[in-house]
């Protein structure tokens, strides 16, 4: 009885595993293929392996270039949403000040809009502040786009941590701006980690805005550099296939480095 | 050294339509214990919390050693807090809980960490100092939160019932050795309780209060033995002072009250020129100050139940034409619900209310 229940479970695991990391499996090994073998047969194994592919994507085809556009980009981004998501989220929680609330549903009231909504208007005022086809008008968007669902999920945190440990704080002589530094930041830890794996996951993989917003080759960050594998008649499925294994490498070590800290907010109750 | 004076201070919170704290005036000296006693809302919180600089306050005026503190900001008044839920920083080990107040202050490192060390000694948390806050017991919190206040060593030390998290016998352990550091200290002290026991048994004074004012200020005993008004009389003991309605008769010193069917004798215990004019009163009198009495002649109840709790004896009864008492009686009384006994009250233990107001009326000085 036992061990038909651990077989059916075993077996329910194994489909949902191969269910959802067959694609991935699937990219990989066509990574290490080239188009025309692909072509030939989709499924077959990558015998022989084209390890030369990675090196001539990195160096070839700008992907070098392609990876730490998109690096600094994101990580900028990453590090002003978590800073100022942070602080804007500490003072939702903590402090009552007129319209508080009507502030925070405004904000937060924005993430109903479809990118395909602001996305003109969004252009026109880049061009305006001729942040057009720039490195820091891409931040500065992507700042904007992922602030209020990073606030959002760190008011909740933060407004969960006792007053009572601001206020010893306070009788422990710190100012609010060390308070929020030594007590908010590292007790919303957990909570800060979810909203940097998040906003890296998706400002790595994001699409639109980069397309809509960077023309200049120099500029482009790695879902465009895939794309340009993508002719009108052609795609170079192989190369494809190469430019997004390199392109998940940062993803799955930054949710590696997070993850642990992931668990531990999503388990919450971490403050008592 | 700290004088702490509040000198009519009021809060009013935002929105809320009577003031929580009103006009309380009230001076510690240099090295009390005071109490602030009062049930639950009566706004002691919202007092200490204005004196620790937490709380804005709406009027009046705080000082500490005559320096008007109104708008310093509480980290600058140099007062140690111990809060009810202890708020230790749960991202820290306990030796960082005790060091972070002396960090802040520019406290040399190696002098810092000896200032820790001795008072973990002190409080028994020399084991302790490498865990965090989860790691330890409700009594091993108390103590680093008891811990981080006297490490600083600051002007003033308040204390917002601290003792309320903790169960019976820890409590009365933990009482006396608050009330040993304050004679080791000599700091200044504010402690808030609800706990009449806390109170009597710490406080060099008690300042209880109600509906965010300020009732009576006084010695415990004093407080105790002359209450000043009917809510202080039954706030304090256990079971309360019992309260019943009387009628005065007698002349100059032979006044007597009536209740119960009969006479309690005052023999001069009250100044006849501050009686109300239609004479009537509430009589007070502490369940301890009865002794029985033949029922045959003076005041007498019918015994409603019997406590019988090993080291006393405590009888419920109704007063002869309405009230209920109670009676604290020797443990070998023998007596039965449905029972007449007669009571017997000494003058001195004897107090009188004004009915209107719930004011003692004074005692002829004696
Ligand atoms: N932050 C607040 N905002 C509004 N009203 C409050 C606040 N804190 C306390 N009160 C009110 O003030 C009164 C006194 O509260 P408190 O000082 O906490 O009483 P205590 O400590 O004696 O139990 C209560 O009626 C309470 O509801
Ligand atoms: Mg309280």
């Amino acid at each position: 009885m036992e061990v038909l229940r651990r077989s059916a479970l075993l077996l329910a695991l194994s489909l949902y595993t191969a269910f959802a990391a067959g694609p991935f499996v699937w990219a990989a090994m066509m990574s290490l293929r080239t188009t025309t073998e692909i072509t030939r047969d989709h499924f077959a194994l990558p015998i022989p392996a084209h390890f030369e592919k990675f090196p001539l994507a990195w160096f070839s085809s700008n992907y070098s270039v392609y990876f730490s556009n998109s690096a600094m980009i994101v990580l900028s981004a990453v590090l002003i949403l978590t800073i100022v998501g942070a602080m804007a989220a500490h003072c939702f929680a903590r402090y009552r000040f007129r319209l508080n609330r009507v502030l925070y549903f405004l904000i937060f009231s924005t993430i109903i809009f479809p990118p395909q909504i602001t996305i003109i208007a969004l252009f026109q005022i880049l061009v305006q502040y001729g942040l057009y086809d720039t490195k820091a008008g891409l931040v500065a968007v992507y700042v904007a786009i992922q602030l209020p669902l990073t606030i959002y999920i760190l008011e909740t945190f933060f407004a969960r941590i006792p007053s009572d440990l601001f206020d010893a704080a306070r009788m422990d002589g710190y100012s609010e701006w060390a308070i929020f530094w030594r007590v908010s930041f590292p007790i919303a830890l957990p909570a800060v980690a979810t909203t940097v794996i998040l906003n890296f996951i998706l400002l790595w993989n994001e699409f639109l805005y980069a397309v809509v917003l960077i023309t200049d080759e120099a500029n482009r960050t790695l879902p465009l550099g895939i794309q340009r594998f993508m002719g009108d008649q052609l795609e170079d499925t192989g190369m494809i296939a190469t430019g997004l294994m390199i392109a998940i490498v940062p993803v799955i070590l930054v949710y590696a480095f997070f993850s642990e800290k992931l668990i531990q907010g999503m388990t919450a109750g971490a403050v008592k | 050294m700290a004088v702490v004076t509040l000198d009519r201070l009021s809060k009013r919170y935002e929105r809320a339509h009577k003031p929580a704290v009103e006009e309380v005036s009230l001076t510690v000296a240099d090295g009390e214990f005071m109490v602030l006693l009062g049930p639950s809302g009566c706004g002691k919180t919202t007092t200490l919390r204005m004196v620790a600089g937490l709380e804005s306050i709406s009027s009046g005026k705080l000082a500490i050693d005559e320096r008007v503190v109104n708008a310093v900001p509480a980290k600058d008044r140099d007062i140690a807090m111990v809060f009810q839920s202890y708020a230790l920083y749960p991202h820290m080990r306990v030796r960082e809980n005790l060091a972070f107040g002396l960090r802040r202050r520019g406290v040399a490192r190696p002098e810092i960490d000896q200032r820790v060390k001795d008072v973990a000694a002190a409080l028994g948390l020399s084991e302790l100092l490498d865990r965090r806050p989860h790691a330890l017991s409700g009594g091993q919190r108390q103590r680093v939160a008891l811990g981080r206040a006297i490490v600083r060593d600051p002007k003033v030390f308040l204390f917002d019932e601290p003792l309320s998290n903790l169960d019976a016998s820890l409590r009365a352990s933990t009482r006396q050795e608050i009330a040993k550091l304050h004679r080791r200290l000599e700091a200044t002290m504010i402690y808030v309780t609800h706990d009449q026991i806390e109170a009597m048994t710490l406080g060099d004074r008690i300042c209880v209060m109600h509906d965010g004012k300020v009732a009576q200020i006084g010695p415990p005993l004093e407080v105790y033995r002359r209450p000043a008004s009917v809510f202080v009389a039954r706030f304090l003991g256990s079971p309360p002072m019992n309260i019943v309605p009387a009628r005065l008769d007698g002349t100059e010193d032979r006044l007597s009250a009536l209740a119960g069917g009969g006479g309690f004798g005052l023999d001069g215990a009250v100044d006849p020129a501050r009686l109300p004019a239609d004479r009537a009163v509430l009589l007070g009198f502490r369940p301890e100050d009865v002794s029985l009495a033949s029922p045959e002649s003076g005041p007498r109840a019918i015994v409603q139940a019997v406590e019988l709790l090993g080291a006393e004896t405590i009888v419920s009864a109704t007063l002869e034409g309405g009230g209920e008492i109670a009676v604290r009686a020797p443990r070998d009384l023998v007596a039965q619900p449905g029972e007449p006994i007669g009571l017997a009250v000494p003058p001195q233990a004897l107090h009188l209310f004004d009915p209107a107001t719930g004011a003692a009326i004074p005692r002829r000085a004696s």
